[in-house]
């Protein structure tokens, strides 16, 4: 039972950092109805600018905004690369420029920094905390605490402000939304940077708590939130947090029960069966 | 007001519109009858900027707007009613308003006001679901939310589409009352008998061309409904 309650808490904590990988997955997916594959390779690229910079200073505060930063400079060079040009076009010629974009991401990254590990500053030195038998890391409790904040920011504004109606005007019907005067494309960019903002703030807090950058963390990223995404139902913000802290359990208690190797494979054999099955509550049409 | 010349539009290969030439008086209600597939449609979304001409020209008060996006389209003082409504379905009716305002930072809550007298159905559910609301509120949402914009020139496209005829009466008489505040409408219509009846002026348009265009006394009222539904026999 302790394990149980155990892998339940390393579960959840890593499903935090899915959950706000797959806000950012589903904002995009919502304004453009189109997966944008280089959307971790985007946060990887954020992540190794803040690497390459942390060899001059070790500032936390600095290094997330230059991780931000990055990653919001690399989510934009995708959107006008490859979304902005095929808003009317096929789904499917946006999704495989958005690959190539990938690619040229991860190679820029790798010429940056060519050894395939490099460490980056811890995000905090003391050692876990102790509840009776239960450990629980504080960078989990600061990754959980700036996923709970994230959404409650990304609610008021979708809910609260002239910016946030556009936004989910365009997000129900995007023509109604142009002949409403809103001008579609200024606002796709806009969430694209705000999503990309999220992701590079997510990536900074994932590689500062494993205090280790591998290029690997763009095709990770895209994975975990696709599938939190997914999960979630496709397009739905509060979805998109319950199919992140649910694939943090699916992993953590597969792991504990099947062995380290099953982890992945479980998450990608559920990808692989929502695919196939796409059950009805993958509704591509609900919104937030 | 309007000036519409020689405008073509093609989807792909397939131009929809063969050179299209018309004028909208301004204070006027100009009515656009045809049968399916004529164009209408794309006329209306051409007009409002969501499609672009392949060539001919579209100039509201003097200037060119056929090179504009959508959103400046609006901004100049056209609103288009789209076909099939397209109110937003999970934002409240009064999220569906504001978002017709969204080029107007501020002044709109008596426009809002203003329009809940006229619309007292859109009043009581202004907290619902546009989503869930019947296809007459919807109707009427789609109107109100196109006023938000304080447009001089209102495009309507098909708003009695799918309506029983109470309600079109109802959507009628509204086009008549905004006609009377000072709003030139340019309407496409199916229901000719009806649009007939309001209309100062009226075009024909079969194929993706105008084929006739007059005062509602100048062509036999079944003769324009003979055409406007089955075209005429002549092409």
């Amino acid at each position: 039972m302790i394990d149980f309650i155990q892998n339940t808490l390393d579960g959840l904590t890593a499903g935090a950092s899915y959950a706000l990988l797959g806000v950012g997955f589903t904002l995009i997916f919502g304004v453009l109805r189109r997966a944008n594959l280089s959307y971790g390779p985007a946060i990887m690229f954020g992540a190794y600018l803040a690497t390459w910079a942390s060899f001059s200073f070790k500032g936390l505060l600095l290094l997330a905004a230059i991780a931000v930063a990055g990653t919001v400079l690399a989510g934009v060079y995708v959107e006008r690369l490859c979304f902005a040009p095929h808003r009317r076009g096929p789904a499917a010629a946006a999704m495989v420029a958005s690959f190539a974009i990938w690619m040229q991401l991860e190679e820029f990254a790798t010429l940056l920094l060519p050894r395939h590990l490099y460490a980056f500053p811890a995000l905090y030195e003391g050692g876990p905390l102790n509840f009776g038998p239960f450990f629980v890391r504080v960078e989990s409790l600061l990754i959980l605490l700036a996923a709970v904040a994230t959404c409650i920011a990304g609610w008021g504004i979708l809910y609260a402000t002239r910016f946030g109606i556009a936004v989910r005007a365009v997000i129900d019907d995007p023509r109604a939304a142009e002949l409403s005067g809103i001008n579609v494309g200024a606002v796709s960019l806009r969430v694209f940077a705000a999503a990309s903002a999220i992701g590079g703030l997510t990536g900074f807090l994932i590689v500062a708590s494993h205090e280790q950058v591998t290029p690997m963390l763009g095709m990770w990223s895209t994975l975990k939130g696709m599938l939190a995404m997914m999960l979630g139902g496709l397009g739905s913000l509060p979805g998109a947090i319950a199919g992140g802290l649910a694939l943090g359990l699916i992993e953590a208690h597969s792991q504990w029960y099947l062995g380290p190797q099953f982890r992945d494979f479980i998450a990608y054999l559920l990808l692989f069966a929502l695919l196939a099955a796409r059950p009805r509550w993958m509704n591509t049409r609900s919104a937030y | 007001m309007l000036r519409v010349h020689d405008l073509v539009t093609a989807y792909g290969k397939i131009e929809a519109l063969k050179g299209v030439s018309l004028e909208v008086a301004q204070g006027s209600i100009t009515c656009l009858l045809g049968p399916n597939g004529a164009g209408k449609t794309t006329l209306m979304m051409t007009i409002a900027g969501v499609l672009k001409p392949k060539s001919g020209s579209i100039r509201f008060s003097e200037s060119e707007i056929s090179a504009l996006p959508a959103h400046a389209i609006v901004s100049r003082g056209i609103a288009l009613v789209p076909e099939n409504r397209l109110v937003f379905p999970t934002m409240t009716v009064l999220e569906n308003l504001h978002a017709g305002a969204y080029q107007r930072r501020n002044g709109f809550a008596e426009d809002i006001e203003r329009l809940f007298v006229r619309f007292p159905r859109l009043k009581e559910r202004s907290e619902q679901l546009a989503g869930t609301l019947s296809g007459g509120e919807q109707q009427m949402l789609a109107v109100a939310r196109a006023l938000m914009s304080r447009p001089k020139l209102l495009l309507m496209d098909e708003p009695s589409l799918g309506l029983a005829p109470l309600i079109v009466e109802e959507i009628f008489a509204i086009i008549a009352e905004l006609h009377r505040d000072g709003t030139t409408i340019f309407l496409v219509e199916q229901n000719a008998h009806m649009a007939l009846k309001v209309a100062h002026r009226f075009y024909l348009m079969e194929q993706g061309r105008v084929t006739f265009s007059g005062d509602p006394g100048s062509l036999a009222e079944d003769e324009v409904i003979r055409r406007a539904y089955l075209g005429s026999s002549k092409n």
